[in-house]
């Protein structure tokens, strides 16, 4: 894969602030949220701790993975994925083979930063291990102005029940205790939302 | 394709499903014991294939090569064919797909098929990060995906596109559990749930409450599956396979078509009726996958019972209800009798079996039924497989 610099699907967006983390560390123990048990009386651990393979993280190091670039970019304020210099498929997760023409002529491209969402929800319960601590937290699948991907992923910055179908929101990139990062959205406050 | 030979379900049973004192080896015991029982004609050294639906062993029971430790406790030594299948919520139906496949090709004459799930363990939040590695784990799962926000935007979208309501999901509820009721195997046996009382649930993610959703349960079931020629031996009532349907679509939720129109059941319903030469109009009855309300509306949407949109009215209008257009769910459900994975596809087939012979309480048998279908979706409803019986004898 190489970078492709002038010829990006999108200007390429102004580098933002890397906000604090949300989870904790993946080593780090944390409280486990539990129901009742009624035949396991008091077997229910009080805490545990995140094992490396339950981290839902990816691996972002280049000694790990091949898609490196998408972390390294995602660093330097840049949203990207892979397109097939073939077909021209714009692939989401970014990939290390066209999935359509099998080839591993991919260039990185930068997408948008903004986009409106098409479906939200909440987590009010059930979360996995390392999140307990994030409920109530929103998701959502959000329409990217400009190219034709429909990203699902955590929306910040609103409660869950001021969000709506049609509302504006900016790619954020934010770190990971560990030096890792990764993104989510977040409702951009300057815009009004457009209703359901 | 060449000539396949004709395969019959013969008959099944299944372990009680709940929060069970029991672990995964415990219920695979259970499940064997009631199969042999409710087969005395079986001898295990008949057994030639064995087929274990198991989604997440490794995660829940922390056991992988999970197909020769459940012969051993089966008691069954297979010498064609042994083999786990993994497909998430529907590896208990890729089961009994594989033990149908190997049969029909001749390389299995007595195949079981069993399927289990223990899915309580003592730390829920780890429960729940097992089913979250379902999902894409390093590109959606970061961001919190499981199953009830994912299932929860479809309810939110067809709520936009259609109008559907919430007393609609608190419907599809209210029916599942009623049918449960009745099923001593089920989770919630014995519990009733009012619309009314399903409306004042807590939410777990708006707009599904907690009766939108199904449980977490452990819990197995063993189906026996033969050669034609070898049916009668075992059961008066043969469930026939008919035909057979599958349909994958995407993986990561960014690559997800419509979360309204379910297109791949539609295609793998197509497929499967096509192989049985009929439409659905002819089928009686239909354990589907309901693992939220919601999840059963779009269905009857996707396999044509009623127009897109249209699930929720079909559901108030008793349409799916006995005296309607078709009964979906008789055995309880996934709502109704929780949703232990890999078990869940199994406790369905042999539902019908039991629908068939005419031996579940009359509260829910369904009037002399000769064809029932079966649906399981996986994931994010990204994978659905179908399978169509008809009763023999």
């Amino acid at each position: 894969m190489s970078e492709e610099g002038e010829s990006s699907a999108v200007p390429r967006p102004r580098r933002p602030n890397l906000s604090s983390p949300p989870a904790p560390p993946a080593e780090a123990p944390v409280p486990v949220e539990g129901r009742p048990e009624p035949d396991l009386p008091g077997a229910r651990p009080r805490r545990a701790t995140v094992p490396t393979l339950l981290d839902f993280f990816p691996a972002e190091d280049e000694k790990l993975t091949e898609l490196h670039p998408f972390f390294d970019h995602l660093k330097a304020g840049r949203f990207t994925t892979t397109r097939c210099r073939k077909d021209g498929e714009l692939l989401w997760p970014p990939r290390a083979v066209c999935p359509r023409c099998h080839r591993s002529e991919l260039d990185w491209v930068d997408l948008p930063m903004r986009g409106r969402i098409y479906a939200h929800s909440a987590v009010l319960a059930g979360a996995p291990l390392g999140m307990e601590a994030d409920v109530p937290f929103s998701v959502g699948l959000v329409d990217l102005e400009g190219a034709p991907l429909r990203l699902f992923g955590r929306i910040e910055g609103r409660p869950w029940k001021e969000l709506a179908i049609g509302q504006l929101v900016r790619v954020e990139p934010y770190g990971l205790p560990d030096g890792r990062v990764f993104y989510r959205f977040r409702v951009e406050e300057t815009l009004a939302p457009v209703g359901r | 394709m060449t000539q396949l030979r004709p395969v019959a379900l013969v008959g099944g049973a299944t372990t009680r499903f709940g929060v069970r004192a029991a672990t995964w080896s415990e219920l695979v015991q259970e499940a064997g014991r009631a199969l042999f029982e409710a087969i005395p004609e079986l001898r295990a050294d008949e057994v030639d294939s064995l087929f274990v639906g198991a989604a997440e062993p490794e995660r829940f029971a922390f056991q992988s090569h999970v197909a020769p430790l459940a012969a051993e406790l089966l008691g069954v030594a297979p010498r064609r064919i042994l083999q786990r299948t993994e497909l998430a919520c529907a590896s208990g139906q890729s089961a009994i797909r594989s033990a149908y496949a190997a049969i029909a090709a001749g390389l299995s004459d007595v195949a079981l098929a069993l399927g289990v799930e223990k899915m309580n363990i003592p730390s829920m939040a780890e429960a729940n990060t097992s089913m979250a590695c379902v999902m894409d784990r390093p590109w959606d799962g970061p961001h919190g995906a499981t199953a009830p926000p994912f299932f929860a935007m479809v309810a939110q979208r067809h709520m936009h596109e259609y109008g559907t309501t919430e007393e609609a999901l608190a419907a599809v509820s209210e029916k599942n559990h009623r049918f449960a009721n009745t099923n001593p195997e089920a989770q919630f046996h014995e519990k009733t749930f009012s619309r009314e009382k399903l409306l004042r649930l807590p939410m777990v993610a708006p707009p599904l409450r907690l009766g939108d959703c199904s449980s977490m349960t452990d819990g197995a079931a063993a189906v026996l599956l033969v050669a034609g020629e070898h049916a009668k031996r075992f059961t008066d009532t043969p469930a026939w396979i008919r035909g057979s349907g599958q349909h994958a679509s995407w993986h990561n939720l960014a690559n997800a078509g419509s979360l309204t129109a379910w297109d791949g059941m539609t295609l793998a319903a197509r497929e499967a009726l096509r192989q049985a030469g009929i439409g659905i109009d002819r089928i009686d009855f239909a354990e589907i996958h309901d693992c939220f309300t919601i999840s059963e509306i779009v269905e009857y949407e996707a396999l044509g019972l009623c127009p897109p949109g249209q699930g929720g009215r079909f559901m108030l209008d008793g349409q799916s209800s006995p005296g309607g257009k078709i009964v979906v769910n008789p055995r309880g459900g996934l709502l109704g009798c929780g949703h232990p994975l890999g078990a869940t596809g199994v406790a369905q087939a042999v539902e019908v079996h039991r629908q068939f012979a005419h031996a579940v309480p009359a509260s829910r048998q369904v009037p002399d039924p000769e064809w029932a279908l079966v649906h399981n979706l996986s994931g994010s409803a990204n994978v659905h497989s179908l399978m169509v019986y008809q009763r023999g004898g």
